[in-house]
């Protein structure tokens, strides 16, 4: 081997001492790149103008046949990456595009694993961003925008307002509670804020509103220490041909704590109307639209991570914005 | 670096005999300049499709619905048209999909081209930082930075291709203006261009998906909305680099191409031009 390699810079020195041009391979390949300034650049050297300032290839002499195989050996190695991502293409890509680009249809249970592993990266992500001192952004009331009815069915028939108790369960105390919206506006302080609703499609909205802060409810209504998570739920929700459908949603108690996080109970200065969710609905703005619950009906806190409405449809978990 | 013992890697190759002619080669592109380059064309493509799949959830361009379909996009607006006054599309069966269902993975599938986005975003993070290691290992980004001659060299270039095909078509010589360095000014400009518009993707991407705890982000771009405009013409950045690039690789010949996959290139001597001339 190294009597091999030795002829290969035996013929590369022939060849260059018959006059080839100074930098020659020899040379670069034994010193190497920081030399190789030196060597290429002995004349342009005295010309450039510092740090910053482009420098010459350095050239060195191969023969035809290795270059000639290192390219095919790359080409090769190239074509293989293309078809990999060929490959990784249709294995990533939902179903419905391949169908509709005409090729088959396959499907991998390796592909859902992978797409949440990433997604549950970018939950981490998240999570690590969030800061239960770091307030959102407030507005004033000339920057408010319209918010439509996101109801994502039906808006249910405001008959459940007058009969409505929000039912809190999962305390330390281990008992259950029930409280109407006279019993909630009393006991605690309402807090106004002008804040954004930013909704997982890409939309937002500056909305006003008031309503308690979850934090108080949880110093009033104390879960035990091991629980870090609410599953907050709606039973009045419906789908979109008008049949019940209940919402559910895992909120961490972290995001709960957060001064920013209401259990609104105000829109624009008014009771919320039945398309906002009246008589009571969650308030998060560090969390996407579909997270901010409306018409809450009970409140769960739990040591395990809960179920998701949006989660189970395809959507992140945590949803931290 | 991997240019200084080409040889000494291929002991195989020792039957080069003496006789046989040698040809001055450099290395033009690093390793990891090669493969994130390659990397981009999956990722990019992965991020527009699944883009396009995102905004259709909520157009940026909007207007008052349409009377009698209640449309507000543009883009089912164009789909519309095209299918209105493209021959053989006017069977098309739904006309405002059309654009989402040929440029993106398709309408009405949000959470699984989000899922897709943040897989390729976190990609072509990752693959930049890997890009930009590649420059600074290989000392290619001396040729990218600009240079004060650049806006008059840029305009003789231009020059350049606009007079070129009219120059064929009158069969008139037509004279590559010549440079002493790695790129002409035009390709400078374009190739320093994509990765900041890499930067300010990733940065306009972050203010928009995490738009309360990095709102301060949000807000060098004018706010969360405009935020998601720039996301958006960002993404024509690569498409309006992508178009011109590759023509002129193919019409460039072969050696620019193996340059960027095996990063040899014969081309040396506007090196030993400005080795010895300057």
């Amino acid at each position: 081997m190294n009597d091999e390699k030795k002829s290969d810079s035996i013929q590369l020195e022939e060849v260059s001492s018959r006059g080839l041009p100074p930098l020659s391979a020899n040379h670069e390949s034994r010193t190497g790149e920081a030399d190789s300034s030196g060597a290429v650049g002995s004349v342009s050297l005295k010309k450039t103008q510092g740090f910053f300032a482009e420098r010459p290839l350095p050239a060195i002499e191969m023969a035809t046949r290795v270059l000639s195989h290192l390219t095919r050996r790359d080409v090769l190695v190239f074509g293989a990456g293309a078809l990999a991502a060929l490959a990784g293409a249709g294995f990533l890509l939902p179903q419905e595009t391949l169908r509709r680009w005409g090729a088959r249809n396959v499907n991998f249970p390796a592909k859902e694993w992978f797409l949440n592993r990433a997604l549950r990266i970018d939950d981490d992500v998240a999570e690590t961003l969030y800061s239960g001192n770091r307030r959102v952004p407030t507005y004033t009331k000339s920057q408010i925008t319209p918010l439509k009815n996101n109801y994502n069915g039906a808006t249910p028939d405001p008959g459940y307002i007058s009969g409505w108790n929000l039912t809190i369960d999962g305390l330390a105390s281990g008992l259950s509670i029930s409280l109407d919206i006279r019993n909630l506006l009393t006991r605690f302080s309402v807090q106004e804020q002008i804040t954004r609703l930013v909704c997982v499609e890409g939309w937002s909205a500056i909305a006003w509103w008031a309503g308690l802060r979850f934090d108080d409810l949880l110093r009033a209504f104390p879960p035990p220490s091991q629980a870090k998570w609410a599953r907050v739920e709606s039973s009045v929700n419906l789908d979109a041909s008008g049949n019940p459908d209940p919402y559910f949603m895992s909120l961490d108690l972290a995001t709960a704590r957060h001064p920013q996080t209401l259990l609104a109970t105000h829109f624009n200065g008014q009771p919320l109307t039945v398309d906002h969710g009246a008589p009571l609905r969650l308030l998060v703005p560090v969390k996407l639209g579909l997270k901010n619950v409306k018409a809450i009906t009970k409140i769960t806190y739990v040591a395990e991570e809960p179920r998701d409405y949006w989660a189970e449809r395809g959507y992140s978990r945590y949803d931290g914005i | 670096m991997s240019h200084s013992t080409p040889l000494g890697c291929e002991p195989n190759f020792t039957s080069t005999s003496l006789e046989e002619p040698g040809v001055l080669v450099a290395k033009r592109h690093h390793l990891l300049v090669r493969w994130s380059h390659w990397l981009n064309v999956p990722i990019l493509l992965g991020l527009i499709l699944s883009g396009i799949s995102i905004y259709w959830a909520s157009p940026v361009y909007q207007h008052k619905p349409d009377p009698n379909t209640g449309n507000v996009d543009v883009a089912a607006d164009i789909g519309i048209w095209l299918c209105t006054h493209v021959p053989g599309l006017h069977h098309y069966v739904s006309p405002p999909d059309w654009i989402y269902n040929h440029l993106s993975l398709g309408p009405g599938m949000l959470a699984l081209a989000l899922r897709l986005h943040w897989l390729c975003a976190y990609s072509f993070m990752l693959n930049g930082v890997v890009y930009l290691a590649g420059l600074f290992m290989g000392g290619g980004w001396r040729s990218l930075l600009p240079r004060r001659a650049d806006l008059f060299d840029a305009v003789r270039m231009l020059r350049y291709y606009l007079g070129f095909p009219f120059a064929k078509l009158g069969r008139r010589k037509w004279l590559h203006p010549r440079f002493n360095t790695k790129y002409n000014a035009l390709q400078r400009a374009a190739y320093f261009s994509v990765p900041v518009a890499g930067c300010l993707s990733a940065a306009t991407g972050w203010a928009i998906h995490k738009p309360m705890q990095l709102h301060w982000l949000a807000g060098l771009f004018g706010g969360y909305d405009a935020a998601r405009v720039w996301h958006f013409w960002l993404m024509w950045v690569y498409i309006l680099f992508v178009v011109p690039h590759v023509i002129l690789v193919f019409a460039d010949g072969w050696d620019t191409l193996r340059s960027m996959i095996a990063g040899w290139t014969t081309r040396v001597k506007r090196s030993k031009v400005i080795a010895n001339e300057r």
